[in-house]
């Protein structure tokens, strides 16, 4: 009989399904409402958790066959790509993910014997792998970079687009934001030093301000420096991130080398007890 | 006066014999024998392995414990079993040999009223060619930290890797030294303590960290999985554990049978049938379990071992053992008062007793190559099947031989573990996961087994604080301190 299809965002296929032990009576009952669905949606692919039954089962269109797969593991997997999928859960929206293309398998055939199977093509092994990861409460969702997680979510929810994950884009944690995060210390600290004059402080102490200045403006200058350089060899590696375009980057250089200035000049003029 | 004696003093009979001795007080006798002089927190033993906490850190002497109970210790093995006595008394008795208190190899012959099987498992090396050393030992191409005195050994071995991996390339290999292992948490743990550790010392960069499981799939744990919530998501443990490993280049094998460990060197194979060899440097991967090789005798001195105990020589209490067909495994066929269904004043609990059968799906190689978890039956369940068999002795001394029994079936009972991922206090993490019950009850809940809200775990520091904070709670109370009863198993 043909069921209905969970459909994001009903959270019910939220489960780990339960491994199937018995291939005969309710199982077959199972098999037959898969297969049904499958026909009357036209899928390639349906595991029994998207349309309600909490087992480890899983349908593959393969030839215009349907073959069922019941309580399959992944032992190995090899070459990963990025593949770009649709489900009806999500709508058929395309989503990117990483899959392996070479993969060995086990699982119980329609009688429940145990059978081993390697695929080598990135089609059927995307395939296999995306409805294999119902069967684990794991949608394409779950697949995408936590970091740009809310962005998908809000895309499925028809406000922005979905974010692009393959490896070409931007990195989670870029090592640029170091240099950054030390010169924005350093400028704290000078922009502190111009403070200093407006309270009754020592010429000694005021010295030592002043000494931190001249020293913390060529660090800061270096620093935007080497930052240039290594945002240029990321947005080499990232191409399509757009906080590694280049204007981005001579504009953070830019806003930081100036306010060194400023602070610099203003240290001169004010800090310095000479 | 009745005589209990309690042979194991490890979580389960240490706290079966000191609970049954507080119930019971000093008009009946407790003894434990025990071939240990000190009690181990063995959930620590990863942190003595990279060096983390030293060895006194997580064991104590069991002497003064026991003396300020008033308990019978006896730093002994047991050897053998005669629940009817000999030919010339009714009386059932233990053969011991001394491991110390100044009697080593010394046998003795200590009866009992009631007798509790609590010597946890051999670690049995040998199962694996190579992994042990031919006498039942841990064997020199590997290390483990089952016990501290491993854990201290592994730190050593570790130590020289990090040094190495100053200047070279080095690859280092954890996890399960056998098909039917238990006990992967360990492993897990203790692999990402190393990756953790590693970092510390700036060698990650020269280490190759790989994982080797008989689970078949990532974060079965040895339970068929649960669900994890990790940055305020749900996801699977599967899904939890590829992350993890993943995030920390962490490359892993599963389904694998080791099958052969030489210098530097394993063989294996995999649930797929196809063999292969991995190389290291370092490796720690854990032993299976087995029974400790107790005999038993009737009263006329005939072997009765088989009656007795389970093919792999853990203790048949009131389990179903019919062999069965997966698809037939109930959640009743596990024990629930732990009684040897032949010798009522017997009882086993930890992991000496003997399971009905595996938790998760059984499987095998095309080669006929048994590959998956066995039971887990530490930690919390060992403690809570301990109290509850305590707790039934001492009724049945107090009332008789007819007293309602206490149970604790592990198909009705959760269980909590904390595993560690990384030591520091601002830096530490770790997984804290909860599991109802601990073996699965499809009639009860048709699918999973389980009741998926009370199946969960999440990752983070406050788990890293929660498991040292247990291990400090669980020490205090093994020691019998103070309120000791009111910390939970």
């Amino acid at each position: 009989m043909v069921q209905v299809l969970k459909q994001y965002p009903d959270e019910s296929i939220n489960v780990n399904a339960g491994p199937v032990r018995n291939f005969t009576g309710s199982y077959e009952q199972m098999l037959e409402d898969i297969i049904d669905t499958m026909k009357a949606h036209n899928l390639d692919s349906l595991s029994a958790i998207e349309i309600g039954y909490a087992y480890q089962l899983m349908v593959i269109r393969e030839h215009n066959k349907y073959i069922p797969y019941a309580n399959p593991r992944v032992i190995t997997q090899k070459n990963p790509f990025d593949s770009t999928e649709k489900t009806s859960y999500f709508h058929n929206i395309p989503i990117m993910v990483k899959r392996y293309q070479t993969l060995s398998i086990v699982y119980d055939d329609r009688k429940g014997n145990m059978q081993t199977k390697q695929i080598n093509d990135p089609e059927e092994a995307a395939t296999f792998l995306r409805t294999l990861d119902y069967l684990f409460n794991t949608t394409l969702i779950d697949r995408i970079p936590p970091h740009q997680r809310e962005q998908a979510i809000k895309a499925l929810a028809g406000k922005g687009h979905m974010p692009d994950t393959s490896d070409a884009f931007c990195p989670p944690e870029s090592k640029k934001v170091y240099f950054v995060s030390v010169a924005d210390k350093l400028l704290f600290f000078m922009f502190i030093s111009l403070l200093l004059p407006l309270f009754s402080i020592s010429k000694s102490t005021l010295e030592g301000w002043y000494t931190f200045d001249k020293i913390a403006f060529p660090i800061v200058i270096i620093l935007m420096i080497g930052f240039f350089f290594y945002a240029q060899y990321e947005a080499k590696k990232y191409k399509q991130c757009s906080s590694c375009q280049v204007g981005n980057n001579i504009g953070v250089m830019v806003k930081r080398v100036v306010a060194a200035s400023a602070f610099a000049i203003g240290a001169y003029l004010f800090v310095n007890p000479n | 006066m009745a005589r209990l004696v309690v042979m194991g003093g490890g979580v389960s009979g240490h706290t079966a014999a000191t609970f049954a001795k507080k119930w019971l007080g000093d008009e009946h006798e407790v003894v434990v024998v025990t071939p240990n002089s000190q009690w181990n927190w063995i959930p620590s033993n990863i942190w003595v392995g990279v060096g983390q906490m030293t060895k006194e850190d997580v064991v104590f002497p069991l002497a003064p414990v026991y003396e300020k109970a008033g308990i019978d210790y006896r730093q002994a093995k047991a050897v053998s079993i005669h629940p009817e006595g000999k030919t010339d008394s009714d009386t059932p008795y233990i053969t011991i040999e001394y491991t110390g208190q100044g009697k080593e190899g010394q046998t003795e012959e200590i009866t009992y009223d009631y007798l509790i099987n609590a010597t946890g498992p051999k670690l049995n090396f040998d199962a694996t060619p190579g992994l042990g050393d031919g006498k039942g030992q841990l064997g020199e191409h590997t290390v483990s930290v089952c016990t501290a005195d491993h854990a201290m050994h592994a730190n050593l071995e570790l130590q020289k890797i990090f040094e190495k991996a100053k200047t070279q390339k080095q690859k280092i290999l954890v996890g399960t030294g056998h098909g039917m292992c238990t006990c992967q948490g360990a492993a897990f743990e203790y692999i990402f303590n190393i990756e953790h550790e590693a970092k510390k010392a700036g060698v990650r960069d020269n280490l190759e960290i790989k994982w080797i499981s008989n689970e078949s799939f990532l974060g079965d744990f040895g339970m068929g999985g649960l669900h994890m919530k990790v940055g305020g998501y749900v996801v699977s443990s599967k899904l939890f554990a590829e992350s993890l490993f993943a995030e920390r280049d962490v490359p892993w094998l599963i389904g694998a049978h080791v099958t052969k460990v030489e210098a530097g060197k394993i063989e294996y194979e995999l649930l797929d049938g196809s063999t292969g060899e991995e190389e290291f440097d370092f490796a720690m991967l854990i032993p299976p379990f087995a029974g400790v090789g107790l005999k038993a005798y009737d009263k006329n001195g005939e072997d009765m071992t088989d009656k007795i105990f389970a093919p792999n020589g853990f203790m048949k209490v009131d389990a179903d053992y019919t062999a069965k067909p997966y698809e037939e495994w109930k959640a009743s066929d596990w024990p629930r008062t732990y009684q040897n269904p032949d010798y009522k004043n017997m009882f086993a609990c930890g992991i000496a007793f003997a399971p009905p059968h595996l938790i998760s799906k059984p499987m095998k190689s095309p080669n006929g190559t048994p590959i998956n978890p066995t039971p887990p039956r530490t930690g919390m369940p060992a403690g809570i099947i301990g109290k509850a068999v305590a707790h039934s002795i001492c009724d049945m001394i107090k009332e008789g031989e007819n007293a309602h029994l206490h149970e604790a079936s592990m198909a009705e009972m959760g269980a909590a573990c904390v595993a560690s991922a990384g030591k520091g206090a601002f830096d530490g993490t770790a997984a804290a996961m909860t599991v109802y019950p601990v073996v699965p009850d499809f009639e009860k809940y048709p699918g999973t087994g389980r009741d998926t809200d009370y199946t969960f775990g999440e990752i983070g520091l406050a788990g890293h604080w929660i498991k040292h904070i247990l291990h400090h709670m669980f020490i205090y109370k093994a020691k019998l301190k103070p309120g000791w009863t009111l910390i939970p198993e």
